[in-house]
């Protein structure tokens, strides 16, 4: 890495941190972090995409279980410092709710936020389109839940101990 | 909402274009018509929900290397290399160079077989079987290579692994490689003559805006069409990219044509890449050496978030360690979860139903990778 692109990197950083009021982390090449308030996500994404980060890549969560928290993850790319921004954000874990993103990138931000919601259970105000995406009758918990035993659950649900075929399933268990 | 009873006429219905249909993949959209024009899509996924990503948590990372062939059925080798990265990330494995330009082989083969499969499922799409034939017949040649390579024709079983490859080129692959490229290159003559069918099918149709196509995250081929020039291998290189010279082609027109067009075009970028890593390929080890077979995630820590250019677009694995034996989190960014949901639907909006064949293809759909 040449000078000029090690003092154009630390620039960035610079003015990402003053402009979104936070303290962003170069951790690796091209790779920016930033951890901030659940509630100034809507602010903050809509200025990183003002500053040139306009492809959002997807958003993901993590289930931090033994915090009692969500996290959820925006990955937002951009083409004109060819840098990825990823802005995290901590929720709670028993009342899953934060504002969507929808107004800044529309419908793909709303499918990706009905994916969180469908695996998660997390609730996105603003998002009026938060119907099931990939499971269809689909009764149980959120499947992607630390806490949801997906193997307990299929026996209980799919199985029959009666029946002498499936009965060796229950027998593995035990 | 409330009276959407009233909005529709006698005329007014609404159908199903796949999942049974004989192109549509393992994929559905619900089309609300009137007459024969669309008035509103709604994309139906889920027929492949797999869970990878949960099944990821309960596996070591050797084990999911061989599960993240599964994610795209069409393009196999390249998402073995995006998982096969992000464990290197974490786990902080210097990879040795022959193993790079292995990998890079085998994910522009792969890139090429894919264009192959998309020319044939858009010739499929506007009953030009011939195209589709001669296509998956030339795409054959490039299994016959993988076969030899990896062992699987269609699935390499984790072929590329974290740490490297799993086993090193046998004897005279790099002459079969070679000649493999000029059955790939008669093919992409054969792709690229002028074909009057094609043209009226897909000349003009589905145009996609360049502010729209990033606002909906479009990416690869289908934001090239419309005129922005990204690609990760460029802008975010990883394994040898950076080395090698390639250009990247771009269209301004953002229609169903010019987006196959960047196909054919990538394809003849793919062959120049082949050719300069075969001509500098190394000796050397393919595996990180004093590696154990299987990999000690115990001793990663922290989290990634690896993108690479696969054929349809950006793949992107976010895999977060947290010093157990399986990774915590895995989320998988397929290219085609934007392409087939928000970008389909906004394209099917207002056109006519006999287009629907020619913007889905033309899309470059892996269900698969939606669904995950």
């Amino acid at each position: 890495m040449t000078a000029i692109e090690q003092e154009k990197k630390t620039d960035i950083v610079e003015k990402l941190s003053s402009e979104l009021d936070a303290s962003v982390v170069l951790k690796t090449d091209r790779r920016l972090w930033v951890t901030i308030d659940s509630s100034k996500v809507v602010d903050t994404c809509l200025k990183a995409q003002q500053m040139g980060f306009e492809h959002l890549s997807t958003i993901s969560a993590v289930d931090w279980l033994e915090e009692g928290r969500f996290e959820l993850v925006y990955h937002l790319w951009s083409y004109k410092y060819n840098s990825l921004l990823s802005i995290k954000t901590k929720i709670d874990r028993n009342k899953p709710s934060i504002s969507s993103i929808n107004s800044i990138w529309d419908t793909y931000a709303e499918t990706c936020e009905r994916e969180c919601h469908e695996l998660f259970g997390i609730d996105f105000k603003g998002n009026s389109n938060l119907t099931p995406l990939f499971l269809e009758d689909w009764k149980g918990p959120p499947p992607f839940l630390k806490d949801f035993n997906w193997r307990e659950y299929t026996l209980k649900e799919l199985y029959d101990e009666e029946n002498p075929r499936e009965k060796a399933y229950f027998e593995v268990k035990k | 909402m409330t009276n959407k009873q009233q909005k529709y006429d006698v005329g007014d219905f609404a159908m199903f274009f796949g999942p049974a249909h004989p192109g549509s993949g393992n994929f559905s959209v619900k089309v609300e018509m009137r007459g024969e024009r669309v008035l509103k899509a709604t994309a139906d996924p889920g027929y492949l929900h797999r869970g990878f990503e949960k099944l990821m948590e309960y596996r070591d990372p050797m084990q999911n290397s061989v599960l993240s062939d599964r994610v795209c059925v069409l393009e196999p080798l390249q998402w073995n290399l995006v998982h096969a990265e992000a464990v290197d990330n974490l786990m902080e494995y210097d990879v040795p160079e022959r193993a790079k330009y292995i990998r890079v082989i085998l994910a522009e083969l792969s890139r090429i077989q894919s264009h192959f499969i998309w020319y044939a499922v858009m010739s499929l799409g506007t009953g030009f079987m011939t195209g589709f034939n001669v296509a998956m017949g030339y795409r054959d040649y490039i299994l016959d290579v993988f076969n030899m390579i990896t062992g699987g024709r269609v699935y390499p079983a984790g072929y590329i692994c974290p740490g490297g490859v799993r086993k090193d080129l046998p004897e005279k692959a790099e002459k079969k490689i070679l000649a493999v490229l000029d059955k790939v290159d008669y093919m992409r003559k054969f792709a690229s003559t002028e074909n009057l069918a094609w043209m009226a099918r897909f000349k003009d149709i589905g145009v996609l805006t360049k502010e729209e196509a990033i606002k909906y995250g479009a990416t690869g081929p289908i934001l090239r069409g419309c005129g922005v020039a990204a690609d990760v291998r460029r802008d975010d290189p990883y394994e040898i990219y950076d080395q090698l010279d390639f250009n990247i082609p771009v269209y301004d027109e953002g229609d169903a044509f010019h987006r196959f067009r960047i196909g054919l075009e990538e394809i003849e970028e793919s062959m120049k890449i082949i050719t300069q890593a075969v001509d500098r390929l190394p000796k050397g080890e393919v595996r990180t050496p004093n590696l154990k077979p299987t990999v000690q995630f115990r001793k990663a820590k922290g989290e990634t978030y690896v993108r690479n250019e696969l054929s349809r677009g950006e793949g992107a694995f976010y895999m977060v360690a947290t010093g157990e034996k399986t990774p915590y989190r895995v989320k998988i960014r397929g290219p085609s979860f934007s392409h087939m949901i928000p970008i389909l639907e906004r394209l099917l909006t207002g056109v006519d139903y006999a287009d629907l064949p020619a913007i889905y293809w033309s899309l470059y759909q892996c269900p698969a990778d939606v669904d995950r």
